[in-house]
């Protein structure tokens, strides 16, 4: 008896599933109003404030422009489960939406995805992160990049820094994880501030983004190199950790810390001098960039795909 | 024979209609989620799960639990990549090197928790570390990009959509359940994990099938590092953190015991199913992360919950 409902259930189900999949083909949906667009927006972890941040304004600005396009946000458990964000670009492509913009967990790994999309007919813009050219180029794609020079950022906060700062000092250096470009970026612009100042970076390390990581190694770095003046971390999630880390260590007064990304903690930490400067590359409006960008490239086939350059600007004390 | 096939989908009734369940809710809540597509792609983006959870499956049967799957499947993605990349060779001859090394883990895994009587949650754990330091030197952290060369086999075949990777993963699915089921070694298995005592009592050495039990697992982990480097085209060092406690979900859901002697293959396959559907559900719907994971867990417990009832009523039944 059981079985009898359990086959016929089964039954309703292919029924179901096949005579959908053939009136609706290729993720064409008739029945939604034909203009307006759905935005997919792919995010890394969604856990991590300053990507929250993004989506949340790309939310509010949704919520303004209701009637020119719909939005669905998604982001992955943690930074690096790069496989669930490639299985959400296939998703979204089989929810059919019109556009994707993302901001990839790897610079490298998510371009076939990408590409599949795009031959589906797909936008895909690219945000935060910038997709590795070479691989874009064998894979003979081409995806815009909406963002800011992470370099020239980190550059302006080295910079800033450096003012502080004798020739001849000692830093450490808090990378991000290192196969995204982003952190390559950051690390080049800093390392770039110091050489030009003629402060010697002692000890450079991946603290992979994260706080309690940056906690751990910015304690480490300080006791196997007493001497240094100021921690350069390549987030802001980064340099909170490392506030802690000289703030157990007793060197609270004489080590400075410059972060990246200038998430609301931060702006905090400036004010009461714990952290020196920040660089903000107005991540409220980041994906939003790329929304606007993606749009545009959907309402207009024609437009060229062109990358786009966002603002980067340094934070300190005397600007909040 | 028509009583044994009644038997059977009995047995996973309760498991089906948890699937069925989320199925309709999310067609009817989701206008895009009911199409051959978005299944068709729920599949494709699953095999490393499928064959991580047909290992893990044989593992918790003998009573033991492999906590190095996420690892080890990186380090044999960074083999695959290293080879492919760094020493061009192709994948006809890469993936053997692949298998052999994430069998080597297994049989490690399984080898020293066996000869020095060491938990296996405590050698896997271990393993856990030094298999994800061995894919950051091997790849020196970096994410290598392979390219088309590995793609095949994550790609959908033209004529059904499907991957060939799914399909070897279900063929997993179903050599498991045989193995389990109608062999000599899978009695042996399921003996050892109710009662390994009353087993080498009865005279049979128990040793070499809770290791091959390890080491199958760790071939299968070797194949889900295939597959996933397939379909990411790049091998990842960072790969697959967390897949262990994925992959002990979709077992538990399949009502395979942690404490051993009772599982099914096929069970575990529906657990899987099970959570890559309502991953995939809850992203269409674009819900928030926070509520993901609550939903995520409640339905995981859920499942095991209806899993019980129905053993208890099944019970009766008979």
């Amino acid at each position: 008896m059981r079985s009898a409902w359990f086959s016929i259930a089964l039954l309703v189900l292919f029924v179901g599933c096949s005579s959908k999949s053939s009136t609706a083909p290729t993720g064409g949906d008739q029945d939604a109003s034909p203009a307006r667009p759905k935005v997919a927006l792919i995010m890394k972890s969604l856990a991590n404030e300053f990507f929250s941040t993004m989506a949340d304004g790309a939310k509010t600005h949704q919520s303004e422009h209701a009637d020119q396009y719909d939005l669905v946000v998604n982001g992955i458990k943690d930074e690096r489960d790069l496989s669930r964000q490639v299985a959400l670009v296939d998703e979204m492509v089989a929810a059919g939406v019109s556009a994707i913009v993302i901001a990839p967990a790897d610079s490298k790994a998510l371009v076939p995805a990408l590409r599949k999309a795009k031959e589906k007919g797909v936008v895909v813009v690219n945000i935060d992160n910038r997709l590795d050219r070479d691989v874009m180029e064998s894979e003979s794609v081409q995806i815009p990049f909406v963002g800011p020079d992470n370099r020239a950022g980190a550059q302006k906060v080295g910079d800033f820094l450096a003012t502080r700062l004798q020739k001849g000092d000692k830093v450490a250096v808090l990378e991000g994880i290192r196969t995204s470009f982003n952190a390559q970026q950051r690390h080049a612009g800093f390392l770039a501030a110091m050489k030009q100042a003629g402060v010697e970076v002692v000890s450079s390390q991946s603290a992979q983004w994260e706080m309690s990581q940056a906690n751990t190694i910015a304690a480490s770095m300080l006791s196997e190199h007493p001497e240094i003046k100021a921690i350069l971390a390549a987030n802001d999630s980064m340099a909170l950790g490392a506030i802690a880390a000289v703030k157990s260590a007793g060197r609270a007064d004489d080590v400075l810390i410059v972060g990246f990304d200038n998430i609301s903690a931060v702006q905090s930490a400036i004010r009461d001098g714990k952290v020196l400067a920040t660089a903000d590359q107005y991540g409220g409006k980041l994906a939003v960039f790329g929304i606007e960008t993606a749009l545009q490239l959907v309402n207009d086939q024609s437009a060229a795909a062109d990358d786009v350059e966002t603002p980067v600007d340094l934070v300190t004390a005397e600007t909040l | 024979m028509k009583h044994q096939l009644t038997q059977s989908v009995l047995q996973y009734a309760g498991l089906l209609g948890v699937l069925l369940l989320l199925i309709a809710v999310f067609s009817l809540s989701s206008e895009n989620f009911f199409q051959m597509q978005t299944l068709v792609t729920i599949a494709n983006s699953n095999p490393d799960l499928i064959f991580v959870s047909v290992g893990m499956t044989m593992v918790l049967i003998v009573g033991g639990i492999d906590l190095s799957v996420g690892s080890v499947l990186a380090l044999g993605s960074a083999v695959l990549g290293v080879l492919m990349v760094h020493y061009e060779w192709g994948l006809l001859a890469a993936l053997p090197v692949c298998l052999l090394a994430t069998g080597l883990c297994g049989l490690f895994n399984g080898m020293v928790s066996v000869w020095f009587s060491i938990p296996s949650f405590i050698v896997t754990l271990g393993m856990l570390e030094m298999a994800r330091g061995g894919s950051k030197v091997l790849t020196d952290s970096q994410s290598l990009y392979i390219g088309r060369s590995i793609e095949g086999f994550g790609e959908p075949l033209q004529s059904i959509s499907l991957s060939p990777a799914f399909l070897v993963a279900v063929g997993s699915v179903i050599v498991g359940q045989f193995l389990l089921t109608k062999t000599v070694f899978g009695r042996y298995l399921v003996a050892i994990g109710t009662n390994a005592e009353a087993v080498r009592m009865s005279g049979i050495r128990t040793a070499p099938i809770t290791v091959a039990a390890f080491v199958i697992s760790g071939v299968l982990v070797g194949m889900a590092a295939l597959a996933q480097t397939s379909r990411l085209s790049t091998a990842d060092p960072n790969a697959a953190i967390g897949l262990e406690l994925a992959a002990i979900a979709a077992c538990v859901i399949g009502g395979t015991s942690l404490m051993g002697g009772r599982g099914s293959v096929i069970a575990s396959f529906i657990g899987v199913l099970i959570i890559a559907v309502l991953q995939s559900g809850l992203a269409q719907l674009g819900v928030e992360d926070a509520t993901k994971q609550l939903i995520t867990g409640a339905v995981i417990i859920l499942a095991v919950l209806l899993d019980a009832l129905r053993s208890r009523f099944g019970k009766s039944d008979a």
